[in-house]
């Protein structure tokens, strides 16, 4: 049960109440009071102050003032008029209660319209400070475009007067030149008509007296060589030659740095395969010399192949790829055959391990992948699997993007694919 | 922090014009707003264009149609009356054109067996002393010097040793040329080596390997005692070199930066200044550097040989101008801070680059 605060007194203006509340010794917070337009409580636990007002008020512009042991009222009237009392008349509980209730939620709709309000203040506050920054920038940009357009303006300018300075100092030489031809070819018709009285000519000691026509000139103002430094200048060096050197590289393709691990991984794996020999050596004991060599062999194959000898030129294949099963140039052509021999299985297992062998791929091995896959993919057609054919040839097309054959080919595929799926 | 920004060299971009042919190089008409382009065109051909700057335009004055398509040109050995024009072309012939009567070369020879890739000139346009002479450098893997004055046969050559696999040349420089006996010829190579070739001892001076193909090499002057060597390659990255200090075995002393991602393909020194200079990318940019010298260029070693010191570089300015590489670029001698640059989108650009008085 609360301990109900009675002291109370006030007095009222036309548009004010003051009420003073005492509550000695107790400590009171803005928490303590609960106001709306017709509802005043003060609730100090245990102590507890209630008032139904007799009119509304303007709570929000009311004041409390918290001090000296008294909280003081200031209540502006909604409507300026004299109360005849504080409160409103005894009502009974229920009233009362309900009265609070509606108080109480008559608050809390007003913290939310004010939580509302202030929410879109800040909306509001938030777009304009974001406007204004964006108008300093465009503000700031615009400075910069300007300083930057006056710049190119007047650098414009000089490149225009400068240009006007070049024109002008030509024209000056131009004429100059035109007097200096003049007075050449008078001088030469005084030299002529001179001739009987063998007259001096007084020299002008400068190179312009000298007139020497040059071949392919044309206009009435011709170039004169300077002549005097012609002689100045020295004789044409005697030829010679200088032989050098090139730091050694392999690949025919300019170096990069980059490229460099996996060009020398691929030269080493290329010294590897010649050095090996996997075959054994007694069954071999009966061949020549030269049909012991891999790449022999290899050329061998390759003459065979082209006289349309397909199954001699595998066996060559074979015996190379015996003697050395680390180079990749026997089965790739090996490959080859066996896709005219129609051996479509062979053909793709050769082209395989070829590919295998091209790694790590570099421009040199190039055209050797772009076979490979091509042989293989045209073994999987062959096999009516176009889905991996076309891989293959994709593949192809990536390393040699310009061949058109190759792009030709992948297209025909894509049609017959496309073509099988329509139908099934 | 903007206004610093600011205060740096900026890149204008004052006039460009659309090709309709590959651009292999351009080059400014000295005493002059003109500029000459030369490349291939789609027929297979040799185009050879005269622009002149006019207003924020390129005025196309002249085209010059040739057999072959042009790679490479100069005005090094040029005098400055005639101003005759030197080209390399695709199929290994050194012509010199006169651009009042270009139908028929002043010079001609078919100097190398395959593409010249680079060429450069010294002793003309009133710079520097000795005779005029030209180099160049070609697939063949040689390197060949000329003077207009003798036919057919060049006053140096430097080849392969009998026997030795070729690498492509891919560029030249004359440097040192500061009297009338010295000379030298700088050449890069595929395979990352650069040779410096002694005119007047005929011999190898030194060479190195940059273990990336060498694209460009520039003398930041041609005329004095090699000061400083610029060479640009492959995989974004260029070295300077300072000429001044030769070790008996570590040879010039570098600094080197890797700029890019792409391609360096070429590096130009502003006339005017010999420790700013241009390099452009594979990936279309162009990036200005300044070159700050060591407090000491020289110090001895353990033995007590002189060595080189290698000094700074900082970046003053980058700008990205196109998709594809800048394959060619050329300062104005006459302007400060013009250049015209080409790039593989068909487009030649010309632009200004200020505040370089500030540097």
């Amino acid at each position: 049960m609360p301990v109900w605060l009675r002291e109370r007194c006030w007095r009222q203006t036309a548009s004010a109440v003051y009420l003073s509340l005492p509550v000695r010794g107790l400590r009171v917070t803005a928490a303590n009071i609960f106001c709306t337009d017709q509802y005043l409580k003060v609730s100090i636990p245990p102590f507890l102050f209630e008032a139904i007002l007799y009119a509304p008020i303007d709570d929000t512009n009311s004041t409390a003032k918290i001090g000296n042991g008294i909280i003081f009222f200031t209540l502006y009237k909604k409507e300026a008029a004299m109360w005849d009392s504080l409160t409103l008349g005894n009502a009974d509980k229920e009233k009362m209660q309900y009265l609070r209730e509606n108080a109480v939620l008559k608050a809390h709709e007003k913290a939310k319209e004010e939580m509302e309000a202030k929410k879109v203040k800040k909306q509001e506050h938030k777009k304009y400070a974001l406007e204004a920054t964006m108008k300093l920038e465009e503000a700031e940009r615009k400075r910069i475009e300007d300083l930057k357009e006056k710049e190119r303006q007047k650098v414009t300018k000089e490149l225009e007067l400068w240009k006007k300075q070049q024109e002008d100092a030509e024209k000056q030489k131009r004429v100059h030149k035109e007097g200096d031809l003049r007075e050449e070819v008078e001088k030469l018709k005084e030299k002529k008509k001179g001739k009987m009285n063998k007259t001096q000519i007084p020299s002008e000691g400068t190179s312009k007296t000298r007139f020497k026509p040059i071949k392919g000139c044309h206009g009435s103002y011709g170039m004169f060589s300077e002549n005097l430094k012609e002689e100045q200048l020295p004789a044409p060096r005697s030829a010679a030659t200088i032989k050098i050197n090139f730091t050694s590289r392999v690949f025919p393709t300019a170096l990069r740095e980059s490229r460099v691990a996996e060009e020398e991984e691929w030269l080493r794996k290329q010294a590897e395969a010649r050095r090996t020999l996997s075959a054994d050596l007694s069954e071999l004991e009966d061949l020549k010399e030269e049909e012991k060599n891999p790449d022999w062999l290899k050329e061998k194959g390759n003459k065979m192949f082209a006289a349309g000898n397909y199954l001699a030129a595998v066996n060559a294949y074979n015996l190379a790829v015996r003697l050395n099963n680390k180079l990749p140039l026997p089965y790739l052509n090996r490959a080859a055959c066996h896709l005219k021999l129609r051996n479509l299985h062979k053909a793709i297992e050769d082209s395989s391990k070829a590919l295998e062998l091209l790694t790590p791929p570099v421009p040199d091995n190039e055209n050797a992948r772009v076979k490979a896959y091509v042989r293989r993919g045209t073994a999987f057609c062959q096999l009516e699997l176009y889905t991996e054919g076309l891989q293959d040839y994709e593949a192809a097309l990536k390393i040699d993007p310009g061949n058109k054959t190759i792009e030709k080919d992948a297209e025909k595929i894509r049609q017959l694919i496309q073509g099988t799926m329509q139908d099934s | 922090e903007m206004a610093a920004g600011l205060d740096r060299p900026q890149v204008v971009s004052h006039a460009q014009q659309a090709l309709n042919y590959t651009l292999f190089d351009c080059k400014w008409v000295p005493r002059s707003a003109r500029l000459l382009c030369l490349g291939s065109a789609a027929r297979g051909s040799g185009l050879l264009q005269l622009y002149e700057l006019r207003g924020g335009r390129l005025a196309l004055l002249r085209e010059i149609e040739k057999a072959k398509p042009l790679k490479c040109g100069t005005f090094g050995a040029a005098s400055l009356q005639q101003r005759y024009f030197a080209t390399g072309d695709f199929g290994g012939n050194l012509n010199i054109w006169n651009l009042e009567a270009p139908e028929i070369p002043v010079y001609s020879v078919k100097g190398h067996k395959e593409i010249i890739n680079s060429i450069d000139g010294v002793g003309g346009l009133g710079i520097g002393e000795g005779a005029p002479e030209i180099v160049t450098g070609s697939r063949d893997g040689t390197v060949k010097v000329w003077d207009p004055r003798q036919k057919d046969t060049p006053v140096a050559n430097m080849e392969p040793v009998q026997g030795e696999s070729k690498r492509d040349c891919w560029t030249v420089a004359f440097g040192n040329a500061y009297n009338q006996e010295e000379r030298v010829v700088c050449a890069g190579y595929d395979n990352g080596d650069i040779k410096l070739f002694d005119l007047k001892t005929m011999s190898l001076r030194w060479e190195t390997n940059i273990k990336n193909g060498v694209c460009s090499v520039e003398f930041d002057r041609k005329d004095v005692n090699m000061n400083k060597l610029v060479a640009t390659s492959l995989e974004g990255k260029f070295h300077v070199f300072d000429m001044r200090t030769q070790h008996p075995t570590k040879g010039f002393a570098s600094v080197s930066e890797k700029a890019q991602k792409s391609t360096i393909w070429q590096v130009r020194h502003l006339p005017q200044n010999r420790d700013i200079f241009m390099t452009s990318g594979g990936a279309g940019s162009l990036h200005l550097w300044k070159y700050e010298y060591p407090a000491q260029r020289s110090k001895k070693d353990s033995e007590g040989a002189e060595m080189g010191v290698a000094g700074s570089l900082s970046l003053l300015q980058n700008v990205t101008l196109s998709t594809q590489p800048i394959s060619s670029l050329d300062w104005s001698p006459d302007k400060k801070g013009l250049c015209v640059c080409g790039a593989f989108d068909q487009t030649v650009r010309v632009l200004i680059v200020t505040k370089l008085n500030k540097v």
